[in-house]
């Protein structure tokens, strides 16, 4: 099983929340999985706060869930890089302000049931469970078979693997599949306005180079809904 | 026609004759026969699977195959929850914690085994989650095989059955029990 490794600063943030969860352990041992959990995601936050990049919907403890989440989902290994690198999470917390505004509500509720439930079945919280033991805890998320939610898991496991695919093969316009990540993971030679005969005879003999071009590098996309990062202007470049 | 109907019954009438299986005497270091299942091999725990222990089985046994199956439940019953086949027949069990990793090897003493498709859609042991109401109840099937099937990966638990009906000589299972209160 691949372990995958975060970002640089969420890796350095990873350190801080242990540490601060190591202080609390004696207390929060005490405590029901409800307070405990919730104890420690308030923690979190509170010691994350400086050391993470702004975020825009999402609370520093759920981020680094979803985080953890969705390098599960398109992990990095031998085929390349994963939701990680292509800032999956990113993108669905800039999303929840915008297109996906009506699914943050079930984010808030469905990564604290997820928190809840890695704790009182596996002891640890998501974040700190090993790779097997992660992707274990999925599956039952996926099969329906985690409890502490609302309604079925499986909803929530379908809702963050659809937007995780999104954050890694959309337009990196919408703040997701970074440097092309995701498209050139499959071979995707980025959008083209025109495509000229050699181009087409390269694509099938699956030659074409890919040209790292959004939608949006050409003038004639525009989209009105489409915004850019309040914070940078520029962050589809990053 | 006449020939047809002739080769029929004598099929029948092998069929009928075969011998019955023999009794495999299944047990576990960890499960007791009809009580509850602990929580770690449950999704309300660790979701590992159990280790189980076998003896009694036939001389001739050529490979041993396994499924846990909830006959309170499925549609139509029974859910499965694990399959595993093509277990050499020097095993004398299945360890526990059978990976849940398709590219971990599998532990040594049962090499060439393979997880088959539970009702979950995937070739690894899920435990009892059954919805809250009443104890449901998981029989673990051992069979021994009297050849090597050269059974193919991805089996589900109806193409298993298919695919070994003839050639089983041993079985046996141990039943062990869950049930989910309501929150």
């Amino acid at each position: 099983m691949t372990f995958i490794s975060r970002r640089d600063l969420l890796r350095r943030a990873a350190v801080v929340g242990a540490s601060a969860a190591a202080t609390t352990g004696a207390r929060a041992f005490q405590a029901s999985d409800t307070e405990r959990s919730a104890e420690s995601l308030a923690l979190h936050d509170h010691v994350m706060a400086a050391a993470r990049e702004p975020l825009e919907n999402l609370t520093a403890a759920e981020a680094d869930l979803l985080e953890a989440i969705v390098a599960r989902l398109i992990p990095t290994d031998a085929n390349g890089p994963g939701a990680t690198e292509a800032r999956a999470a990113h993108y669905i917390d800039r999303a929840l302000g915008g297109a996906l505004a009506s699914s943050r509500q079930t984010y808030t509720s469905g990564l604290a049931a997820l928190d809840r439930y890695s704790r009182s079945s596996r002891g640890k919280a998501f974040t700190e469970l090993s790779a097997t033991d992660q992707d274990s805890v999925l599956i039952d998320v996926e099969t329906g078979a985690a409890t502490g939610f609302t309604g079925s898991s499986a909803a929530f496991f379908a809702l963050v693997l659809n937007h995780t695919h999104q954050g890694t093969f959309g337009d990196p316009y919408y703040g997701g599949n970074a440097n092309f990540i995701g498209w050139d993971l499959i071979g995707y030679p980025g959008i083209r306005t025109m495509v000229t005969a050699a181009d087409q005879k390269s694509l099938e003999a699956h030659t074409l180079k890919a040209n790292h071009k959004s939608a949006y590098d050409y003038e004639s996309f525009t989209k009105a809904t489409a915004r850019l990062s309040r914070r940078n202007p520029d962050e589809r470049e990053a | 026609m006449r020939l047809a109907l002739c080769a029929a019954m004598m099929a029948g009438a092998a069929l009928s004759a075969q011998a019955p299986p023999q009794k495999i005497v299944v047990s576990s270091p960890t499960l007791k026969a009809d009580e509850t299942m602990p929580r770690d091999y449950t999704p309300d725990g660790r979701n590992m699977s159990p280790p189980l222990t076998w003896s009694n089985l036939p001389g001739a046994t050529k490979e041993i195959a396994v499924v846990c199956e909830d006959p309170d439940a499925g549609n139509p019953p029974p859910f499965v929850h694990w399959v595993i086949y093509k277990i050499p027949p020097t095993a004398k069990g299945l360890p526990e914690g059978i990976p849940i990793d398709p590219a971990a090897p599998m532990p040594s003493e049962i090499s060439g085994a393979i997880q088959g498709v539970s009702g979950f859609r995937r070739a690894i042991y899920r435990g009892p989650a059954p919805p809250p109401g009443k104890p449901h109840h998981y029989h673990f099937v051992v069979y021994a095989l009297d050849a090597d099937l050269g059974l193919k990966p991805g089996l589900t638990r109806a193409d298993l059955l298919a695919a070994i009906n003839g050639h089983v000589i041993g079985q046996g299972e141990i039943v062990s029990i869950y049930e989910r209160k309501a929150p």
